[in-house]
């Protein structure tokens, strides 16, 4: 290998930078530069993406910056020393370093005498108001600390990892400064590792020629100091293989870098790994080994909010190949938790909740949530957690809790006592911590009576207010709620009322935009799928296929890409449909006036919800306008969520299977006001109910010979006869 | 090459050395002498392969010493020896000088802590990298395990007494090293004082066993740094190879500087707030220094000295499973049911998780005991658990056991280490709890946070390990037996069984019958299982209509019975399951059901 030419790449990073224009065609770095004389910023950062834009940087160079980058940073540094053009603006000028400056500039010009002194020299960096990064190509995935490795050393890596430990923030010396009691020079020493060894005798040519040995001393306020901090990185839990421990590395921050972690952050960063000398003892004891750590030189934090999700290379293309796919709605559902088995309007129902609708701000102040709150009641083992956890893993933001949750914080806020300042200081609880998120509440029904109460303000408010030891605030918790519950006694009781199984307030169940109720019924085809399963799993070790192909195997991936790029949308009510959802919720109220044991409380809430689920299901599909098929799918949906409720009172009501079957299947008809029903559609709707194929078979033939529908002779799909 | 030229025990880096010399000096001449050595970095350029064949063809694993408290700094550093461990923690990598260049040689210093040669100032040098890996020995370690590989006796070994160094190098006018020798030297006895337990069941073998047997209370080995534990150095590993817990034996070179061992007390040395180096909390003194170069994971077939058979045969291990039942039935009161699901437990093995489902775990709960018959039946089977499979524990649960113990290991961000809890423990392991011990009390936060561990435990085989920010899981394989009262809640078991003893057990097996019983456990554990689909078909039809006949019923009854078929099935040798075993299965829960009526 060659030696590299510093100065011809000293030219070209000065090239670079004054040449270099970004897409709107203005010249990027001379405008930081210009930034950084009028003293507005410190930090320069040089980005690799736009060095590889650059029309004359070549593959080589740009290999020799991500191998030597300590190097580089110092060659761009002189080079921008070139390059800094005048301040343009008026600052103050009142801090001592510009005062010693203008000082030296002055002695420089008379003096001069000694300036072959390398000592006396002042060094590049003490004049420097800047500090240079270079960050590395953002489209690069991120090693793993595990993929770092020794061949690593010294070049640019790029990792992500999550921030256990900080220190505090230090000065660390960059040039210490001396002042000589003989002759007066100033003499400067670069520090560039963590621990220098002090000058004593003044190296100046004078006092070398007088034999003077000036006494030198140290001068703190002349002398250049950075910031620094120091942060251990440890491995995301995702990227451990299984049956290993998560490795840690030390890393560096320097100067504007510092500060912006604190423990329990997930960052991505880059920077340049380097060995790290020993000192004194510990190099002798270190015998020949070598410690290592990172310099950082960008920091970024890991979008948390849907709002901040940034597409990655195809993303775009396959979210508008997905969104042409006509059943995407139904397909992303199926993609969640595509372990558990069926469930699938409570799939969409939580694919829903995750696309959310917007918040309303009205013009007198007034807010409206655009968060959807999903309760999921049921038996004990009908995965309803899985169904939660796997709901936080696809949220950005989500934080999964128990009604009992352990901390003392709780799920709202609490003011707590610093153990080191003994203040008094807010800790926000998991439903605050979810702010703009999804917080899953399992357990919901065994929450402590105090934040049962708080609860009912998080969810329709969305805030938490504390008044406690003199602090009184309110806090933001514009989360999304997906609570678990069980029934009261632990079990359904088929016996009892709904209402006496769900256990919870009105004030509370009303505020859920969907409850649904999960049971474990039993029926002879449930239970030859499970002795297959179980049969499944004990033979071959794996679980058996699924019933049809997710996504790809990014799935997860996948979906929150689409379900970014759907919040982004802000569909809108067109006029005409306001007629349609006020009848249908007017009805939805006759229905409950008419019942005689009103078990659902429909309140203006209800219809706020049917709103909130046609302007999600509209995002899902990208328009602009919710469409009337928006709003019967909400419909269907609420209307589900009901029977799942009610489903057996229709059973105890008298009604065999094939009628029942007749009733589902007419009311599909109804609902989506066509005279077809697809056979495979059909089959679907019934198994809801707990019937089987052969019912459904019995039940076509049976209404078939009374000329009810008409059976296609292939695909069995119905057609039903209009009378 | 004919033959090694070096003692491969004694001198086992002059043999590293000199195939690196060799192997250096060829690729210089071959590349032209631009940079040889740097092909060698996370490579190995022959000196495994050396010792690996010495090792295991040529029979030289009984002439390495085995380390242990008892022998540590009476070994001569720099030799070869032996360490039998359980990874307890991965110090992540460090990276050392690996090669540099002495005037126009290469030299290495991989397998070594620090260099023979000085190193001229500056010179080429290649920074290589070695994974830390942090073992201690096996939790619940049995004792009749550290009878199968006794090693020579290190006392007889001159070639290996560091005493014999000393004089040596009192003659020489060597100078330093010497100290070394004599520090080791006073201060291993100290340390090997490390409170022993339950000395009773160790063996007067030739080899002092260090570690005692755990006791029924469970102990104080899990403290970190109360029991003999070493440092390993491995080199050129593709990661994920040696995984957390487990147990393995390491071959490599015991290094010993006594500089670095001198206690650090220097207040010069710099305050480096967070690079702290987690070698400092292990002095080399009490943890010593491994250089691996050559490791094999252990199974529990690897601690049965004498195989009786080499080829299991149906008919052997039938032979052997009749007496180990009936041992079983005297030990539990002549109660042959319990006896029989014992078995079943005993020889249960996690074959595969799927997402959440565990295939193959069979934990038992004997219900119908109080404190008395615990005491009598429990230590009685305890001490025959402890007499058959490798690893073993009995844990008391008492509110106060709850309410203290650490059950979860835990991530110390502070010092970065991984600070181990009782349920860290190697796969294979056998848990007994003993639940006759609870009464009514409540349960502090710690506590419920090791119940909750626990349940975790029995039903999904995963323990979580505390990182601070976040818990990873570890997958286990762990057989959990529980003594209670009745059923417990606690420790949600697979299979109840109500105990009925008729009898008090007096009886003892003798060593033959018990090396048989081990090798028949071990065996049939790791047996392959195949059976046709037309028998999975036959039970799947058996399995709807009972569900039909019983609506209570559920997947993790039917895995149950699953799972206890194919145990019986491989209980006789039988690769296959057939429609007898799933009758034997049938008429067991018929038995258990009336003693559940």
């Amino acid at each position: 290998m060659k030696n590299p030419d510093f100065a011809a790449d000293k030219a070209l990073a000065k090239d670079f930078l004054s040449n270099f224009a970004d897409p709107r065609g203005e010249p990027k770095y001379l405008n930081i530069l210009q930034d950084v004389a009028n003293r507005k910023i410190r930090a320069v950062q040089i980005e690799l993406d736009d060095l590889f834009h650059y029309k004359d940087v070549d593959e080589e160079f740009l290999q020799r910056v991500t191998e030597n980058t300590r190097r580089y940073i110092g060659i761009f540094a002189e080079a921008m020393d070139e390059l800094m053009p005048e301040p343009t603006e008026a600052y103050t000028v009142d801090e001592d370093r510009d005062i010693l400056m203008t000082q030296r500039v002055d002695e420089g010009a008379d003096g001069g005498a000694d300036g072959t002194d390398p000592l006396q020299r002042m060094p590049p960096e003490i004049k420097r108001f800047f500090e240079v990064y270079i960050k590395a190509f953002s489209k690069v995935t991120p090693l793993t600390i595990r993929q770092v490795k020794a061949s690593n050393i010294g070049q640019l890596v790029k990792i992500s990892g999550i921030v256990t430990r900080c220190s505090d923030v230090k000065p660390l010396m960059q040039v210490a400064v001396y002042t000589c009691e003989e002759c007066g020079f100033e003499i400067y020493q670069e520090v560039t590792a963590r621990v220098f060894m002090p000058l004593f005798e003044c190296p100046s040519q004078r006092c070398k020629l007088n034999k003077a040995k000036g006494n030198l001393i140290l001068q703190l306020r002349a002398s250049k100091f950075l910031k620094f901090q120091e942060v251990k990185l440890q491995e995301l839990a995702e990227h451990v293989p299984k049956g290993h421990i998560p490795r840690s590395l030390t890393v560096h921050l320097r100067g504007e870098l510092t500060r912006k972690v604190a423990p329990g952050d997930v960052v991505e960063m880059s920077g340049i790994f380097l060995p790290m000398p020993y000192y004194g003892f510990r190099a002798m004891r270190a015998g020949l080994v070598a410690d290592t750590y990172l310099e950082a030189m960008s920091v970024t934090h890991f979008k948390k909010k849907y709002e901040e999700y940034e597409l990655k290379g195809d993303e775009q293309e396959q979210i508008d190949r997905l969104a042409e796919d006509g059943d995407i709605y139904s397909k992303l559902a199926r993609s969640l938790a595509p372990e558990i088995f069926g469930h699938e309007d409570v799939k969409k129902a939580l694919l829903l909740l995750l696309v959310g609708a917007p918040h309303r701000k009205l013009g007198d102040g007034m807010k409206i949530r655009g968060d959807l709150h999903i309760c999921l009641m049921g038996d004990p083992g009908v995965a309803k957690s899985q169904l939660l956890k796997h709901i936080i893993n696809v949220a950005p933001r989500g934080v999964y809790t128990t009604g009992r949750g352990s901390s003392g914080v709780g799920l709202t806020a609490a003011v707590q006592k610093d153990p080191i300042t003994s203040e008094f200081v807010l800790e926000g609880g998991a439903l605050v911590l979810a702010d703009m998120g999804i917080c899953a509440i399992d357990e919901f029904d065994k929450m402590e009576e105090s934040d049962r109460t708080a609860i009912h303000e998080v969810m329709e408010q969305q805030t938490v207010s504390i008044a406690k030891a003199g602090i009184t605030t309110s806090l933001n918790a514009r989360t999304a709620i997906l609570a678990a519950a069980n029934p009261a006694w632990g079990r359904y009781d088929m016996r009892r009322t709904p209402a006496e199984n769900i256990n919870l307030p009105p004030a509370l169940l009303s505020r859920f935009d969907l409850l649904w109720l999960i049971l474990d019924r039993a029926d002879m085809e449930s239970d030859l799928e499970m002795a297959r399963h179980v049969v499944h799993v004990h033979q071959n070790l794996e679980s058996p296929a699924l019933g049809f192909t997710p996504l790809e195997p990014s799935v997860l991936r996948q979906v929150q890409a689409y379900i970014s790029a759907a919040r982004r949308v802000i569909p809108s009510v067109p006029r005409e449909l306001e007629e349609y959802i006020a009848t249908a919720y007017s009805s939805i109220r006759q229905e409950e006036a008419k019942s005689n044991a009103p078990t659902s409380y429909t309140t203006i809430r209800t219809l706020l919800s049917i709103l909130r689920i046609s302007i999600a299901l509209a995002r899902l599909r990208f328009s602009e306008t919710v469409a009337q098929s928006d709003v019967d799918e909400a419909l269907r949906l609420m209307q589900m969520s009901k029977y799942s409720l009610y489903s057996d009172d229709r059973q105890r009501s008298g009604l065999d299977a094939i009628s029942d079957i007749y009733s589902i299947l007419r009311d599909e008809a109804a609902r989506t006001s066509s005279m077809d029903v697809r056979y495979a559609h059909a089959l679907n709707l019934i198994s809801r109910k707990g019937y089987s194929e052969a019912q459904l078979k019995e039940c076509l033939e049976e209404y078939a010979s009374l000329n009810v529908w008409q059976i296609h002779p292939n695909t069995f799909d119905i057609h039903f006869i209009d009378a | 090459m004919v033959g090694p030229q070096y003692d491969l025990v004694g001198n086992p880096l002059g043999a590293v050395r000199a195939t690196f010399e060799r192997t250096a000096a060829a690729a210089t001449a071959e590349s032209g002498g631009s940079d040889p050595v740097a092909a060698f970095r996370g490579k190995d350029w022959g000196a495994c392969e050396l010792f690996r064949s010495f090792l295991f063809e040529e029979d030289g694993l009984d002439k390495v010493p085995v380390l242990n408290a008892s022998n540590l700094g009476l070994i001569k550093p720099n030799t070869l020896v032996r360490y039998r461990g359980m990874v307890q923690d991965m110090l992540g990598t460090e990276y050392y000088i690996g090669a540099f260049k002495d005037g126009s040689t290469w030299r290495t210093n991989k397998f070594t802590d620090f260099s023979p040669f000085s190193m001229p100032h500056p010179c080429d040098s290649h920074l290589w990298e070695r994974h830390l890996v942090h073992c201690v020995p096996a939790p619940g370690q049995n004792s009749w395990t550290l009878e199968s590989s006794p090693g020579p006796d290190v006392r007889r070994m001159s070639s290996c007494l560091a005493t014999e160094l000393r004089e040596k190098r009192k003659r020489d006018g060597d100078n330093d090293d010497m100290d070394v020798s004599e520090n080791g030297h006073e201060e291993s006895p100290l340390l090997c004082k490390k409170p022993k337990e339950d000395d009773v069941h160790v063996p007067s073998s030739s080899t002092e066993v260090a570690e005692g047997v755990p006791e029924m209370n469970g102990g104080d080995h899990h403290v970190p740094g109360s029991s003999f534990s070493c440092l390993v150095k491995v080199y050129d590993m593709p990661d994920s190879q040696v995984k957390l817990n487990d147990v393995i034996e390491f071959i490599g070179v015991y290094t010993f500087d006594p500089e670095l061992a001198t206690p650090n007390d220097n207040p010069d040395d710099i305050m480096l707030d967070l690079i702290e180096d987690v070698t400092v909390q292990l002095p080399p003194s009490k943890v010593p220094r491994l250089h691996c170069l050559v490791w094999r994971k252990l199974s529990p077939h690897d601690f049965i000295s004498r195989p009786p058979v080499v080829e299991p045969s149906p008919s052997i291990l039938k032979g052997i499973r009749q007496s180990l039942l009936s041992h079983l039935t005297l030990v539990l009161g002549n109660d042959e049911l319990a006896a029989q699901c014992l078995l079943l437990h005993l020889l249960s093995r996690l074959r595969n998780r799927v997402d959440v489902v565990t295939v193959g775990r069979l934990s038992l709960n004997f219900t119908g005991f109080n404190r008395e018959s615990a005491s009598i039946f429990g230590n009685q089977l305890y001490s025959l658990i402890q007499k058959l499979v490798p690893y073993s524990q009995a844990i008391p649960m008492s509110i106060e056991y709850l309410n203290t113990a650490t059950l979860q290991p835990r991530k110390d961000n502070k010092s970065g280490r991984l600070v181990t809890g009782v349920l860290q423990l190697p796969q294979g392991s056998h848990l007994t709890f003993d639940e006759t011990l609870l009464q009514t009390g409540s349960l502090t936060s710690k506590g419920v946070e090791n119940t909750i561990l626990l349940k975790n435990l029995m039903e999904s085989q995963k323990v979580d390990y505390d990182f601070e920010y976040y818990k990873l899981d570890m997958a286990t394989d762990v057989q959990l037996l529980t003594l209670s009262e009745g059923k417990s809640n606690i420790l949600p078991s697979d299979l109840v069984v109500p105990f009925r003893p008729s009898s008090v057990p007096t009886i003892n097996a003798d060593s033959e019958e018990l090396e048989s019983w081990r090798w028949y456990l071990a065996t049939v554990r790791s047996l392959p299982q195949s059976t046709e689909p037309e028998t999975y078909q036959m039970i799947q039809d058996e399995m709807v209509s009972a569900m039909r006949d019983d609506r209570s019923l559920g997947c993790s009854e039917l895995s149950r019975w699953l799972t206890m078929a194919q145990i019986i099935a491989s209980s006789f040798g039988e690769k296959s399951l057939s429609l007898e075993h799933w009758q034997m299965v049938k008429e067991l829960e018929r038995l258990r059901k009336q003693r559940l009526q």
